[in-house]
């Protein structure tokens, strides 16, 4: 199933966005099809904003932050920790596949495991079809 | 002593006329409640039902007749505002012949007062045109 | 089993000279009960008393309570609306203090109808009626059986039919908050029927049920398309036993999981790498 996933990534600013800029600066190579917004924390994503990226039809969606216990602000990131695996499940519950929402603790150093984390994600996301296809079927 | 009690009633939405419980608190409205066991609504409502005492004691809600004098909406007492309002529709209806006025009621109305609408359009005002809110 | 009714009667009499009222249900015009607050000065009321069809109480103590707040009033609740209580005053929307819990005993064939796993009140020192033991929930253990193909198309084929009353939201005893989000465009849009996929109301609805649904199935109840709303809110809650050890309304102390940090042992509970 050859199509471009599109998929959004939710970067907090103080450790997996760092972690994005240090891929980059080794020119490390990884896709093209996610779309990074930067927030302050991972904590900041709340259900409803992974929810509304879906139905704006997004293929899939990642959430990246810190490390537990290397959170900027403490702990935005045991928010986090909490909520998105219960999405998750709730995700499964609504017939739509859990694997399409991606959570990860990158650090700013870690541009290797940033450039795998994106890699590996996308081509899950490129095996299952299309997100619009399974909506309207 | 504290009041608080459930009145049942009907909707004054649509024609379906679901059966729901005022919530009264003090003598103030504060909510709705669905009527279980009501023979139509069997205790769901719509979003309209659901908000059905809203209007009752809104601020928007008129409280005296208004006119409009020098191109602003002014309050007066109701013996003035009848007055004028007989006294235009007898203008038109004679320069113009009754069918030039219209008649527009609401579901909101009670069946009673609706019939006297109907009356008042048929019987006084000498027209067929008598319409409601739901058919605009 | 004792005759439930006559036996509440007399609790509520005996306690209503102490209080300034107490919240159940009384059967009005055509046999069709409703929330009512019996007070001492008109006890005469009490000869209307009636305990079903149930209805969501929580929410009339609260209201009574913040125009009242020194008031002391007592409640008739089944452990539904025990958990509602218990978990309204957990987020400062009531002072236990200022509440007697009656707690009323549901029958089998109530717990039938609600498919409730835990009838029993746990709180109430007032006791009416013979505790009975919990049933399965046929309905959502079969749902969980279903494949994803099939959960989706089961709620594709309910959600064409939710109206987007907010009834499921306005009979919640747990649903207070004077901002709700489902009223914001941002995550609900305005007039758009039918239900999109993903079901954007329902989802962020049952997100804010977590650590809250007290399995009273009051939304089912009202539902007019029947949708059973319920299975959402029940297996997020068996989720929060699992990974957060908590449930509603059952230990009093105990915060609910949403406010606090990762607790010890949480997040290998969760699934999440390390």
């Amino acid at each position: 199933m050859m199509y471009e996933p599109k998929i959004i990534g939710f970067l907090c600013n103080w450790c997996s966005y760092r972690g994005a800029d240090t891929a980059g600066m080794a020119r490390l190579k990884y896709p093209p099809n996610v779309k990074i917004v930067r927030v302050p924390c991972s904590g900041r994503i709340s259900p409803e904003l992974v929810l509304r990226t879906f139905r704006e039809g997004a293929d899939g969606v990642m959430v990246l932050g810190c490390h537990i216990g290397d959170c900027h602000y403490a702990t935005g990131n045991h928010r986090t920790a909490k909520r998105m695996p219960v999405l998750r499940n709730l995700l499964a519950y609504s017939g739509i596949d859990p694997e399409r929402l991606y959570i990860n603790w990158v650090s700013a150093a870690e541009g290797e495991k940033f450039a795998t984390v994106i890699q590996q994600f996308t081509e899950k996301i490129r095996a299952l079809p299309p997100f619009a296809e399974v909506i309207h079927e | 002593m504290i009041d608080s009690t459930s009145v049942l009633t009907t909707c004054p939405y649509c024609g379906t006329g679901c059966g729901l419980h005022l919530q009264v608190l003090d003598g103030r409205l504060v909510g709705v409640l669905p009527a279980k066991g009501h023979p139509i609504s069997e205790g769901g409502l719509c979003i309209k039902g659901w908000n059905a005492h809203e209007f009752v004691g809104h601020a928007d809600r008129l409280r005296k007749p208004l006119i409009r004098k020098g191109g602003k909406l002014v309050e007066a007492e109701w013996d003035e505002a009848l007055t004028l309002v007989a006294k235009k529709l007898g203008a038109i209806k004679s320069e113009s012949g009754p069918d030039a006025i219209g008649v527009l009621s609401s579901a909101k109305c009670t069946n009673e007062e609706n019939y006297v609408l109907q009356k008042f359009a048929r019987a006084v005002v000498g027209t067929n045109n008598v319409d409601h809110c739901a058919r605009l | 089993m004792s005759d439930r009714l006559p036996d509440l009667r007399r609790a509520i009499e005996k306690l209503l000279p102490e209080v300034d009222g107490v919240l159940a249900l009384k059967t009005g015009p055509g046999g069709i009960l409703a929330p009512h607050l019996f007070v001492k000065e008109r006890a005469a009321e009490l000869e209307a008393l009636a305990l079903w069809p149930k209805e969501p109480l929580p929410d009339l103590l609260k209201k009574i309570l913040k125009a009242h707040p020194t008031a002391k009033l007592a409640i008739v609740c089944r452990r539904c609306e025990e958990r509602g209580v218990v978990e309204m005053a957990k987020h400062a929307q009531l002072d236990l203090a200022h509440v007697t819990l009656i707690g009323l005993q549901c029958t089998h064939d109530e717990a039938l109808f609600c498919r409730c796993a835990k009838p029993a009140t746990i709180h109430a020192k007032i006791v009416v009626g013979t505790p009975v033991e919990g049933v399965p929930d046929s309905v959502t253990d079969d749902f969980v059986k279903m494949d994803q193909a099939g959960r989706l198309a089961f709620w594709k084929e309910h959600f064409l039919h939710c109206i987007k009353c907010y009834g499921c939201r306005n009979v919640c005893p747990q649903c207070f908050c004077n901002v709700c989000a489902l009223e914001d465009e941002t995550w609900v849009e305005t007039g758009r029927l039918p239900m999109p996929v993903p079901p954007m109301y329902h989802l962020v609805r049952a997100m804010h049920m977590t650590a809250k649904c007290v399995a009273c199935r009051e939304c089912e109840e009202t539902c007019p398309a029947g949708i059973p709303l319920a299975i959402h809110f029940r297996l997020i809650a068996r989720d929060v036993e699992e990974m957060f050890k908590y449930e509603t309304g059952a230990v009093i102390e105990q915060s609910p999981p949403q406010l606090l940090v990762l607790e010890e042992g949480e997040y290998e509970r969760t699934g999440l790498p390390h």
